[in-house]
């Protein structure tokens, strides 16, 4: 009995330790992008532990500069032609190998590996040398590294999708009901894994919309991507800086809301 | 006619041989069950007949065309898969249209079919429901209805009862076997359920390691096991060896087998005309529903009786008794 209490006691020791503990990474992960977001709607704040007064000036300043807009305009066409050369390429091979050849499948996860265990730096010099001598202009090499570096992602999401829906069973019963093979991909497959593909594509682009040393070391400012252009603002105005990464934060939170709703949605069609 | 022919079916992945010689002819309108345990090959049959997976050697044939050049799509059999298989991204009511859309059939004919089946499988409330709104015995019958509106020449059933729970499972036993005669349809059901078996085929093919250990009637394959895994299988026979029987019955066996069954109910209390009697003594009782079983020890072997609850005679644990069995319930294993 007096076991059973103390095991109790410990138990609910632990409990109120960890939601502490939370509760500090939470105000420590949560300050600097709080303080972030309140210099980029401040006036003044140098000398006041809150901000002297709010405007929506940087956030203006910030759309109203040609720069701002074309170096957006360049992440998201770099990091959306990769997640949809990705698409187009990769992720019907990983339905071919995970549906008809999961033998294959040990070289897929390998070179999911490798994709970790090269830093960005590695994959940089190694870009330089490689294709430097060559005509292939250096921002095509790096979007074919882009596609490969997604790679982990896409081929978790497609993969763990597809088992969830017993992908070869859903296309063999297409089949037998009288569907082609591209019929049964196109009709029933698809749009069933679709919320986890579209996750996976979301979180893809979302880290190449962040990615930095790649693009700085290869092809440098000659194709400003807002990373860049957020490195070039640190150094002039901290405002406007602070502005960028509050834009950046907010298009981060509305993708992972996004994902977040259609991961929910794959959960409830998981039962099927 | 939908006769289904398979000659010397074999399958062999690299060196393990899954199917060995398999022959069947399967009568139009019939309803065949391929039983047997995990790995012994029946679902392979059916993979092969719907020709999603390809036999290393041998012919198949339905209605008399060979169909080893026929696509899957085009070989009229439809298939009901263990975990259904139903498309979550579609209704009821599109899930059951989907195989007659494919064959592009006019709307206003799609939508009489699909009505109709779903009345046939009772879910009419649920047309517009997706698969994951429905019950384990809802998805069950929308499978079947799916694959029955497009009327296949042959339905294949691969397992598609095991993971029901016992009430329903048995209900759609009767269920399934009820539309099958009303549809004379041809079907094979793959199960390792030798209840299940019983209650629903015209006739069964047991199977053990890639090969057809018997065939026969539901009645012929329970009274007539021709081998100990058959007997094992379909019921809890008591096999002997020839000494045991031999000391056990206390005479000399007219047939000559390597060893002999004996059903569990078979063996009687009262004796019969011309019965052999046993002096074996009681163990335990067990209640399996209407049936009591009692395990017997005699000569160092042990055997098992079974009496129906109600005509049960109470036997005491350590106290010896007199059976008897009737030499026409001594089964010659081969």
């Amino acid at each position: 009995m007096a076991y059973q209490e103390n095991e109790k006691g410990f138990v609910e020791t632990m409990k109120k330790f960890t939601i502490v503990m939370l509760i500090l990474i939470g105000i420590y992960l949560a300050l600097p992008i709080f303080a972030t977001a309140l210099y980029a709607f401040s006036t003044e704040w140098n000398k006041t532990i809150l901000p002297e007064g709010l405007t929506f000036e940087w956030i203006r300043t910030l759309f109203q500069d040609a720069r701002f807009i074309e170096a957006f305009g360049r992440s998201v066409l770099l990091s959306g032609s990769a997640v949809f050369i990705s698409i187009l390429f990769i992720v019907p091979a990983i339905f071919v190998i995970v549906l008809y050849f999961p033998a294959l499948e040990k070289w897929f996860q390998a070179s999911v590996v490798m994709v970790y265990a090269f830093p960005g730096i590695i994959l940089s010099v190694g870009i330089i040398r490689f294709y430097s001598g060559t005509s292939l202009p250096m921002i095509l090499a790096v979007t074919g590294v882009y596609v490969i570096s997604v790679l982990p992602f896409m081929y978790q999401g497609t993969r763990n999708s597809l088992r969830n829906v017993q992908g070869r069973q859903l296309m063999d019963a297409a089949e037998l009901l009288g569907a082609s093979k591209m019929d049964a991909f196109r009709k029933v497959l698809l749009p069933s894994v679709y919320p986890g593909l579209f996750v996976a594509s979301l979180l893809s682009f979302s880290v190449l919309f962040g990615e930095f040393v790649l693009i700085n070391l290869v092809v440098g400012s000659r194709f400003e991507t807002v990373q860049i252009y957020l490195m070039a603002k640190l150094s002039t105005s901290g405002h406007i800086a602070s502005a960028i990464v509050f834009v950046y934060i907010v298009l981060m939170g509305i993708l992972t809301l996004v994902m977040a709703t259609l991961t929910k949605k794959a959960k409830g069609m998981r039962h099927a | 006619m939908s006769k289904v022919v398979l000659k010397d079916v074999h399958k062999q992945y690299k060196d393990a041989h899954v199917l060995s010689g398999i022959d069947m002819n399967i009568e139009d309108g019939e309803f065949v069950t391929l039983l047997g345990p995990s790995g012994c090959g029946k679902s392979t049959i059916l993979r092969i007949l719907s020709g999603l997976t390809e036999a290393t050697g041998g012919n198949v044939m339905i209605d008399g065309k060979d169909m080893k050049k026929v696509p899957p799509k085009n070989r009229q059999v439809g298939m009901v898969f263990q975990s259904y298989a139903l498309f979550p991204n579609m209704t009821v009511y599109e899930n059951v249209a989907f195989g007659l859309k494919m064959r592009k059939q006019p709307v206003n004919e799609i939508a009489e079919h699909v009505e109709k089946m779903i009345n046939l499988v009772g879910l009419k409330e649920k047309k517009e429901a997706f698969p994951h709104e429905l019950s384990g015995g809802q998805q069950q019958r929308v499978a079947l209805a799916r694959s029955l509106v497009v009327r296949p020449k042959v339905l294949l059933l691969d397992e598609p009862l095991s993971a029901l729970d016992a009430q329903i499972r048995k209900h759609l036993q009767v269920e399934l076997r009820t539309i099958q005669r009303e549809l004379k349809m041809t079907m094979i059901l793959v199960t390792h359920d030798q209840e299940e078996a019983m209650t629903v085929s015209d006739r069964i093919f047991v199977m053990n390691q890639g090969k057809i250990a018997q065939e026969g009637t539901p009645f012929e394959i329970y009274t007539q096991p021709k081998t100990e895994f058959v007997a094992n299988f379909i019921g809890r026979y008591n096999v002997f060896t020839k000494e045991q029987i031999e000391n056990l019955l206390g005479g000399k066996m007219t047939i000559l087998a390597a060893k002999y069954a004996i059903r569990p109910e078979s063996i009687q209390f009262q004796p019969q005309t011309s019965s052999y009697p046993i002096r074996a003594i009681a163990g335990d009782s067990i209640m399996n529903g209407n049936v009591i079983r009692t395990t017997f020890h005699a000569d160092n072997k042990q055997f098992t009786m079974e009496q129906l609850h109600h005509q049960s005679s109470a036997f005491e644990k350590g106290t010896e008794y007199q059976l008897f069995v009737e030499p026409k319930d001594v089964i010659a294993l081969s």
